[in-house]
């Protein structure tokens, strides 16, 4: 991508990061409902309330305070949580690293099963491979993730009593020194092997429940564009010279199959984030949904507003991301480009 | 592929099998619903944060056993002077925080200036309190801006949990150390906090420098699991000894597992209807009385609670001192009440019950009055919305019948009667009736000056005898709070006062 061209990006990512601190801004602010009585209590005396709210610069008017979060914003400042108490940025980073491991790791296994499922049923168009892939995407895609997270829960937990549920570490294992906040690599810099196996047994049913609701959607999309491509010129061409059948479906056909999924995975992973809140209420997962929730049943704004700015950062970034692997699938895109 | 997806499976839980530990005798698991926001004495209003507040600071004085009765806990004895305006406090000597220091009056200065100072919801509980002077070493004295009767229980309330001064080493930008005792506690309590793993686990360790006998339970583990079914399921299979919040359905459905026990006592949350004594018809009493007549207690009790309550007799609740057991109660007289809504002159009416899903019981509530508001003539409309917006329109009158529940923060009648008959306390901070009563506002103001309990008693029963008939509230009833522990887990006393609160220094494990 030219440089002028990525500024260009740059510069429509910021626009949009602003767009969205001032809508949420905006709305969070204007919805009926005083933060300070949140803080104070329903019965606390109006003296206390006043103090609250000059404390917390409520007293100010809006644009005041909206030009005061933006200051603080421009110095890495995401405000204070009203409900917590403590830094915003602090309870992101706290909770935030929680929720990626486990939308990373159910992602991960949506791929690597979701892909070669996509592609057999493909290949097998209407054979007994080709059922069953349908029926299991259909199942994830239409299953409930709490439903499905209840019923696991019964079974490998209730009545197998074979994996843990509630956390992401057992009680009587300590947890390990926090450097990046992914428990799987925390545990193996820490070099503990009980810690990691634990850490790798709370992992398996919410990663499993989340990872099968986007493993329905990756199957049923790669069978789709590979079945397109299969009809196209070249793989008849490539058929005709006689190339191995596994080179002309992963080669060429499911190369060309790959670049709207890569669209589709951006999209996934942003659809983690809500999907998330769910599997993390059912297996008691200490991630950024129920903050989130929590934030918001207590209209604690700087905690939605500092969410929402770095989940809008994010998806900002994974489109830039998207753009670039397309460049890297789609050699029409390279030369365009250049 | 399917074989292969179905043993890597097998060999991922192999790999983790034994993830699922029992915990020892000697460590009890508590599974809540919610991480408490924090465990700061001076910021801290929530049952959620007593929890962690309980078990961790001592206070003054506090609850005897069962009762809302006061003994010293740090105080020795106590005094006041004539007018009922100054305290005087002697301290127990010995009592040491958890990092070995003693506790003494100077600490208890600090604690309360520190409440006070930080002004927030817990400063609220100390209404009268001017200030604290320490006379020496083991003795305090407290004035207090009027003479004000209930003080004593007062100190009872956790934010006047004594705090180790020292911890105002952790203070940044003139804080008074709140980031740090948000989640670290500085008490002279039984436990200490070790370890909080936000929305995921905090790990109370035992204080070896308290004073009082070692408690048999090394350590308490809270976890946070939101989902009822996760917690029930915990519970059934031993990882965890107690479990909350359950709700009344649930609880009936565990009765019958002999390893568990259903607790379900009497407590003071009563739910009530807040109705708007500004606005017409509700201003006319004829017209209040009349809805008070039109509501099933009794059904509401059996069907919503399935019995785990009883209906209300009066605003201090049945338990409480100051509580009338031969005061009136309105009963479900439909006949009556289409005669007072003549009587009234009042022909169609329709009204408006607001409430939101804060409280379960509220919709099945709104859902009973409906069905028998109807066969009185009065047409209620529903109206369900979001908690915030809810209180929001409350505290500005702008509801008609609105849903209510309240909880004593410390055990005196003042909390009930002069919260929600105080005119000066309309809105928000208790009188969500709008109720405006000048004999009952002289009655109750003079009772929370006066220090003597039996003449208080007189003056708050006199008072219910006008504000009973009167009707500002639907009074329904006080539910019973209920959680669910393992058989095996022993010594819990309950206390109305404490909700969510466990005496785990006397407790134990058998298994």
């Amino acid at each position: 991508m030219p440089f002028a061209q990525f500024l260009r990006r740059l510069g429509f990512a910021a626009i949009v990061v602003a767009g969205v601190a001032v809508i949420t801004f905006a709305i969070s602010h204007l919805i009926p409902g005083d933060p300070a009585r949140m803080v104070a209590g329903d019965r606390a005396s109006d003296e206390i309330i006043a103090h609250i709210r000059q404390v917390m610069g409520l007293d100010r008017s809006l644009p005041v305070q909206f030009a005061i979060y933006l200051r603080d914003l421009l110095h890495g400042d995401l405000g204070v949580s009203l409900r917590t108490g403590r830094p915003v940025a602090q309870d992101i980073a706290t909770f935030l690293p929680a929720t990626l491991e486990l939308g990373l790791v159910s992602l991960i296994l949506a791929v690597v099963v979701g892909i070669p499922l996509g592609v057999a049923s493909a290949v097998h168009k209407d054979g007994p491979i080709d059922q069953l892939a349908r029926t299991v995407s259909v199942a994830g895609i239409s299953m409930p993730v709490f439903w499905l997270g209840l019923i696991l829960i019964l079974v490998f937990y209730a009545d197998l009593d074979l994996l843990p549920i509630g956390g992401r570490l057992s009680d009587d294992v300590l947890p390990p020194e926090r450097i990046t906040g992914f428990m799987l690599i925390d545990t193996l810099i820490a070099g503990d092997p009980e810690a990691f196996r634990s850490a790798l047994a709370h992992l398996v049913l919410p990663a499993s429940v989340l990872g099968f609701a986007q493993l329905g959607t990756i199957t049923r999309q790669i069978r789709a564009s590979m079945l397109d491509a299969l009809q196209e010129d070249y793989v008849r061409t490539a058929r005709a010279n006689g190339l191995r059948p596994a080179s002309i479906v992963f080669g060429h056909a499911l190369r060309n199959a790959l670049i709207p999924s890569v669209t589709l995975l951006g999209l996934l992973f942003g659809d983690l984030l809500y999907g998330a809140v769910l599997t993390e209420t059912v297996f008691a997962w200490p991630g950024i949904g129920t903050y989130v929730v929590n934030s918001i049943q207590s209209l604690d704004f700087p905690a939605i507003m500092g969410f929402t700015l770095i989940a809008s950062v994010g998806y900002v970034l994974i489109n830039l991301g998207v753009d670039f692997i397309y460049l890297a699938l789609d050699p029409q895109l390279r030369r365009a480009a250049s | 592929m399917r074989r292969s997806l179905i043993s890597a499976f097998a060999l991922v839980s192999l790999l983790a099998a034994g993830g699922a530990a029992r915990a020892a005798t000697n460590v009890l698991v508590l599974d809540k619903a919610e991480d408490p926001p924090t465990c700061d004495p001076g910021i801290e209003i929530s049952n959620n944060g007593y929890t962690l507040l309980y078990p961790t600071y001592e206070r003054l004085v506090r609850y005897k056993g069962g009762s809302s009765d006061i003994e010293g806990d740090l105080a020795e004895s106590w005094s006041v002077d004539k007018d009922g305006s100054t305290w005087t406090v002697k301290l127990k000597p010995g009592h040491k925080f958890d990092d070995g220091s003693l506790v003494d009056a100077a600490a208890v200065k600090f604690s309360l200036d520190r409440t006070m100072k930080l002004n927030q919801g817990p400063a609220g509980n100390l209404p009268s309190l001017k200030s604290v002077t320490v006379v020496d070493p083991l003795t305090l004295r407290f004035e207090q801006t009027s003479a004000f009767g209930p003080f004593m229980s007062t100190l009872a309330t956790f934010g006047a949990s004594v705090i180790n001064p020292k911890a105002m080493a952790h203070e940044k930008d003139g804080d008074m150390a709140k980031g740090w005792l948000a989640d670290h506690t500085a008490g002279s309590g039984p436990y200490r906090i070790s370890s909080w793993e936000r929305n995921q686990s905090i790990i109370l360790d035992r204080n070896s420098n308290y004073t009082g006998p070692a408690p048999k339970l090394q350590r308490i583990v809270i976890k946070i699991v939101r989902e009822l079914s996760a917690r029930r399921l915990q519970l059934e299979h031993g990882d965890a000894d107690i479990i909350e919040p359950v709700p009344i359905d649930q609880a009936d459905a565990m009765k019958g597992n002999p390893k568990l026990v259903v607790e379900s006592h009497p407590s003071f949350l009563a739910v009530y209807v807040y109705l708007n004594n500004k606005k017409p018809p509700l201003d006319n009493v004829k017209v209040r009385q009349a809805l008070s007549y039109a509501v099933d207690y009794q059904a509401v009790v059996k069907e919503i609670l399935k019995g785990q309550g009883v209906q209300m007799r009066g605003a201090v609740p049945e338990g409480m001192w100051g509580h009338d057991p031969n005061g009136f109660q309105f009963s479900y007289d439909p006949e009556k009440a289409k005669a007072l809504l003549k009587e009234a002159g009042v022909g169609e009416l329709k009204l408006t019950y607001t409430f939101s899903q804060a409280e379960p019981t509220w919709e099945p509530v709104g859902l009973a009055m409906q069905a028998s508001f109807a066969r009185i003539g009065v047409k209620l409309e529903l109206q369900n919305l979001a908690d915030v917006v809810k209180r929001q329109m409350q505290a500005a009158g702008n509801t008609e019948l609105s849903a209510g529940t309240w909880t004593p923060d410390f055990a005196d009648p003042f909390m009930f009667m002069n919260f929600w008959f105080d005119p000066a306390k309309k809105g928000g901070p208790g009188n969500r009736a709008f109720y405006d009563n000048p004999k009952v506002t002289e009655l109750i103001t003079r009772a929370a000056q006066v220090p003597d309990q039996a003449e208080r008693q007189k003056l708050y029963v006199e008072a219910q005898k006008i504000t009973t008939p009167d009707a500002p509230y639907l009074l329904l009833f006080q539910e019973n709070n209920v959680f669910v522990r393992r058989a095996a887990v022993q010594g819990f006393v309950y206390n109305p006062m404490l909700i969510e609160v466990y005496n785990f220094a006397d407790m134990s494990k058998t298994d």
